[in-house]
């Protein structure tokens, strides 16, 4: 018995190093350069698109993308394999998590690791409000890669049904326009609220509306930034969130419905949500639909909106030869064409001013004309301290519980003010953990 | 001395094969038996050893490492990447028994574990007790009660959540026109409602098909001396079935509170997420939250060594009990 599972063990290793070697044979003389990424669906299909072009555009290095579930997700992988000495050359993470990367001692700086291997990229060329967020120090830490910003969709034909042309600019003007829609029974909901309103309806408003959102000009100043939002417009944003779920205007999609497939369907007459929705509301929705910046409050200081997305990390830890590959592939995301490709097919902002003026001359916009909203509303009015971005570390521990506070005040169980007042207290004890952890950082 | 007697005459009988090494070498290994020792042993104690050293080693890797690297995480505050890291002593469970969350979400845990118990119990006891009475089509019946199981918790999770989301769902809408307000997104109730309920639906086939055997193990004998003395099914069911099936039902009941304390994970995971507002982030679920989703490695880990120590809790409650107080023999 013993001898023949050692016989059977011995065998399949056998063929398993076999196996093994017939497929490095074939691929032998390319070096792999792993990376993982957070997005799936149609925008996935196109990062796999954008992979297969740079393993044909050259035969030294073969990128091999992996999806490893949402950017959480991505990220608590990528925590588990680094501690094992298992991680990936390349990782893409959220904005979100920007500074638990940025300080982790995990990473190589882009600029360290782009100089090393002999490239030269024009920093500059960066669009100002996500060169805002990725250059610390004057140097960017990350390749900014997929960014975004939550702009209006709004079915068209429900609001001409309703007797409007288009959205109002303003959250007072909305507000009436949504319940109107309500009131003539154009549909059955008149907006639909997204899975990350916190980014959208809380940050992007505070940013917009010029809100501080924390002291230190919302973490760039310092890690002994604490949270103010309780004591700003926001308290009155959610107030008004939470009369519209209470008066049926604003729908929670709930668990197992992407609440943009309710917009998509012709349920919901609008949402807020990210420009990245592009590619897949262009394929699914039967209606005539359009986007609209942002609304503001009515009198407010507008501001620009802040990006959300994700970027680029060269993870520390691998061989001079795989950092070249990684170098390689930066190089080839942030050329201009690529940059433009990767844009019209997403829907994310093109990230490099060349990019921008490229899709613009072409007169891309002329036929997309919602493709540019998102870098209208980003480039709205000169950045202040309030709306340049958030660098918080731990950032998404402070978000989650946002999130379940608001929750609270969807179920009744606080005041809008009691819940805003809990989370930054929470929130700034989230902040002192992490202060405490990086210090002299 | 009888089992002994059958080991040696197995061993006896492998003396005479040439050629198995192992099986001539055991006879000589394995001792008969002494005063003050079990019925049999290994005269060399590392063959007893490396019989053992498998399960060792898997109880090494799965069981002792991971609870040594709680145990230590426990106690400090640590930057993911394990950069930097504080010892803080008691302060993660100090912080954790001062937090009005994670008592809520104790609270939580126990209502939903009785609840499910119960009501896994009971529903797959009726169940049971009907099956003994289905004369026709018993094999379908039994499939279609065990079906359930065989599906992944995420997928039934997900099934649920479908059928029953205030917006699209087909059984939401359905409640809403028999004029219940069901929206799980913003009434916690509703929320804890469907997670126990599709909790309760995977579960009952476990418990069900431990029950039918149970039930069909009941000596024919007592049930026809009941039946003569003119008990009906039912009385029969309660008073004789129920008693003897006593040590099943203790098991199961103890099986019942780790399903819903560690395993209804996936489900909740995929129904509510938690939420809405903590409304049904139990402990097992809220150490994934917290350390998985959120990175805080240390919390998280004092959260599992607490979880941890009701788990030792139980199997000792279950040794002890099971050994002592439930032992029927016919």
């Amino acid at each position: 018995m013993a001898s023949t599972y050692v016989k059977s063990i011995t065998g399949l290793l056998a063929a398993s190093a076999l196996l093994m070697g017939a497929t490095g044979a074939t691929a032998a003389d390319r070096v792999k350069i792993e990376w993982w990424y957070a997005i799936s669906g149609k925008l996935g299909d196109t990062v796999q698109q954008l992979i297969s072009d740079f393993n044909k555009s050259q035969d030294k290095y073969e990128v091999v993308g992996t999806f490893k579930g949402n950017y959480e997700e991505t990220l608590a992988a990528m925590v588990a394999a680094y501690r094992v000495s298992q991680q990936p050359a390349i990782l893409q993470s959220a904005e979100r998590g920007f500074m638990t990367m940025l300080n982790s001692g995990a990473i190589i700086p882009v600029d360290q690791l782009m100089a090393k291997q002999g490239y030269k990229t024009d920093w500059n060329d960066f669009i100002k409000p996500v060169a805002g967020f990725y250059i610390v120090n004057g140097k960017p830490a990350a390749l900014p890669f997929n960014s975004s910003t939550p702009i209006l969709w709004y079915n068209a034909d429900a609001f001409k049904a309703a007797g409007f042309d288009a959205p109002s600019d303003t959250w007072q003007g909305l507000e009436k326009q949504l319940y109107a829609l309500k009131e003539k029974k154009v549909t059955d909901c008149s907006m639909a609220l997204p899975g990350d309103f916190q980014w959208s309806l809380i940050e992007n408003y505070s940013a917009i509306n010029n809100y501080p959102f924390a002291t230190k000009a919302n973490g760039y100043a310092g890690l002994d930034t604490e949270f103010v939002y309780n004591k700003t417009g926001v308290v009155g944003q959610v107030a008004r969130l939470k009369k519209w779920v209470d008066d049926g205007v604003l729908k929670i999609a709930g668990q197992g419905v992407a609440p943009i497939s309710l917009f998509t369907s012709g349920t919901c007459a609008t949402i807020i949500n990210s420009t990245a929705s592009h590619s897949g509301v262009e394929a699914d929705a039967k209606f005539k639909w359009s986007a609209a910046v942002m609304p503001h409050e009515a009198g407010a200081d507008v501001r620009n909106g802040t990006i959300g997305g994700a970027s680029l990390w060269a993870v520390k830890g691998k061989s001079e030869e795989v950092q070249a590959g990684v170098a390689a592939f930066f190089n080839f995301v942030a050329q201009p064409d690529t940059q433009e490709w990767w844009s019209k097919a997403t829907g994310y902002v093109p990230v490099t001013n060349a990019a921008y003026q490229k899709m613009k001359a072409e007169g891309y916009f002329k036929d997309h004309p919602t493709r540019e909203i998102a870098i209208e509303q980003l480039s709205r009015g000169e950045p202040t301290d309030n709306s340049r971005g958030f660098r918080f570390g731990n950032h998404n521990q402070s978000t989650a519980i946002l999130i379940e506070e608001i929750q609270a005040v969807w179920t009744g169980k606080k005041t809008p003010q009691e819940a805003l007042d809990s989370s930054v207290k929470r929130g700034n004890e989230i902040l002192r953990q992490y202060e405490k952890l990086h210090a002299g950082k | 001395m009888p089992a002994n007697n059958a080991i040696m005459t197995k061993n006896e009988g492998a003396v005479k094969r040439p050629g198995l090494p192992l099986r001539r070498s055991l006879s000589s290994l394995v001792g008969t038996s002494e005063a003050g020792l079990k019925a049999s042993h290994f005269r060399r104690p590392w063959l007893a050893a490396g019989l053992l050293a498998p399960q060792l080693l898997i109880l090494l890797f799965f069981f002792f490492i991971p609870t040594w690297k709680a145990l230590s995480l426990a106690f400090v505050q640590v930057d993911p990447f394990g950069g930097t890291m504080i010892f803080v002593g008691l302060e993660n469970f100090t912080t954790l028994f001062s937090s009005p969350e994670y008592r809520d979400s104790a609270i939580l845990t126990l209502w939903f574990t009785v609840v499910q118990c119960i009501a896994t119990l009971v529903i797959a006891g009726l169940l049971a007790f009907a099956t003994d009475n289905v004369m026709r089509g018993r094999a379908i019946y039994k499939g279609v009660i065990l079906l359930p199981y065989a599906i992944a918790p995420a997928i039934s999770g997900v099934l649920w959540a479908f059928l029953f989301n205030p917006t699209v769902g087909p059984l939401a809408q359905m409640l809403h026109e028999l004029g219940l307000a069901w929206d799980p997104n913003r009434r916690p109730f509703d929320a804890l409602l469907l997670v126990s309920v599709a909790a309760i639906w995977k579960h009952v086939c476990y418990d069900y098909i431990f029950l039918v055997a149970a039930f069909l193990a009941v000596p024919a004998s007592v049930m026809e001396a009941a039946a003569i003395d003119g008990a009906r099914p039912v009385r029969r069911f309660l008073t004789v079935t129920l008693p003897m099936a006593a040590p099943t039902i203790f098991f199961l009941i103890v099986m019942n509170f780790v399903y819903g304390l560690f395993e209804t994970f996936g489900i909740i995971d995929t129904v509510t997420r938690g939420g809405p507002a903590g409304s049904t982030n139990t402990l097992v679920y809220k150490v994934y939250q917290d350390g998985f989703r959120q990175l805080d490695l240390g919390s998280s880990a004092a959260q599992s060594v607490i979880l941890m120590a009701i788990a030792v809790l139980f199997t000792f409650l279950q040794f002890r009990a099971v050994e002592r107080k439930v032992n029927y023999q016919v």
